[in-house]
């Protein structure tokens, strides 16, 4: 079987693993349209070579990144998120109607 | 002498088949508990020492999570080190299983009294500091997870049929921790010898616990393999 190297638990069969989606920068809500926001959460690049992509290993729940070659299905590394993800993301909602600022 | 299952409240998940398989339960803490099936006990402890798989469900167990759930249950005496999956023995025989950095999965010790489970239930409070100090979250583990004991020189042959983790005694060291898939199904298993003989403490999903049970009594049967009660594993000796 395809094994995978799980960042936080190592190497397991492939079939413990999940598939999450393409890993894209987010564009700023506040400031984007619609459809770069649509094309943000709904579409894919299908790249064919190098991706990094979402994993989850199921009987943790622990998700991470993967680099994959996608015509080789070559898996070249794994690693945590917090490697891409340093900071905290804060969303500024706008107040409900009837809320002070509304 | 053998109480009925059903005159207690609190039972196993799996306390028909054991009954059907001719096991006999006790009580202990108001919960029913297979402790021997029909035989001698040495011929059990002895089985126990070949291969052997006991439910430990009825005893008691729980768990912590959080931010600041490991630095709250330090702050209780418990001996937690620093590496994730890996367990961490307790002065009184219960096991403390680093899952994750934020993760605490309490087994209590065989005793069943579950004397460490009930300090910390009784002990754990959200505090009164404002703002809240982190401090972690309960995370009850005795509904959602069946527990259950294998021990003998053949269970690492026996787990390389349903389990892809390589948990061969000279590759899966004394309390390490596996979180991995065992017969199809997420599955815990922690590595804890027992009077020298090679022994696993393997937690997974409750609702499935007769599934499971079933897969591993099949996979025990080449090599001999049977159930016994939790008497047979006490006398394998302390951990």
């Amino acid at each position: 079987m395809k094994i995978m190297n799980c960042p936080l638990n190592g190497p397991r069969n492939i079939s413990e693993f999940a598939w999450g989606g393409e890993l894209r920068a987010m564009p700023d809500p506040n400031t984007c349209g619609a459809h770069e926001w649509a094309d943000y959460v709904f579409l894919e690049n299908n790249t064919a070579g190098m991706v990094r992509e979402w994993w989850c290993h199921v009987p943790t729940s622990f998700w991470f990144i993967a680099e994959r070659d996608t015509v080789s299905d070559e898996i070249v590394r794994t690693y945590r998120a917090t490697e891409v993800f340093k900071d905290r993301v804060e969303f500024k909602t706008a107040p409900l109607p009837g809320e002070p600022g509304s | 002498m053998s109480i009925d299952p059903t005159s207690l409240k609190r039972r196993g998940f799996l306390y028909r088949v054991l009954a059907e398989a001719g096991a006999e339960f006790g009580e202990i803490g108001g919960a029913a508990v297979a402790l021997r099936y029909r035989g001698s006990i040495e011929e059990e402890t002895h089985k126990a020492r070949h291969l052997a798989i006991a439910d430990l469900s009825p005893l008691p167990r729980c768990g912590f999570k959080g931010n600041g759930a490991v630095e709250w249950l330090q702050s209780q005496g418990l001996d937690i080190g620093p590496d994730s999956n890996k367990a961490y023995r307790q002065p009184n025989g219960a096991l403390a299983a680093r899952l994750a950095p934020t993760e605490i999965f309490l087994i209590d010790d065989l005793g069943g009294e579950g004397r460490l489970s009930a300090r910390l239930d009784a002990a754990w409070s959200w505090g009164k500091e404002k703002p809240r100090k982190p401090c972690g979250y309960p995370m009850p583990r005795a509904d959602s997870h069946a527990w259950f004991a294998l021990a003998g020189a053949e269970s690492p042959a026996m787990f390389s049929k349903i389990c892809g983790v390589d948990l061969r005694t000279h590759r899966f060291p004394d309390l390490a921790i596996a979180q991995t898939s065992v017969a199809k199904m997420n599955a815990i298993v922690i590595r804890e010898d027992r009077g020298g003989v090679p022994g696993y403490h393997l937690l997974a999903d409750s609702a499935s616990a007769e599934y499971l049970w079933a897969c591993v009594i099949d996979a025990m049967e080449e090599f001999g393999g049977a159930a016994v009660g939790l008497e047979a594993l006490r006398r394998l000796g302390g951990p």
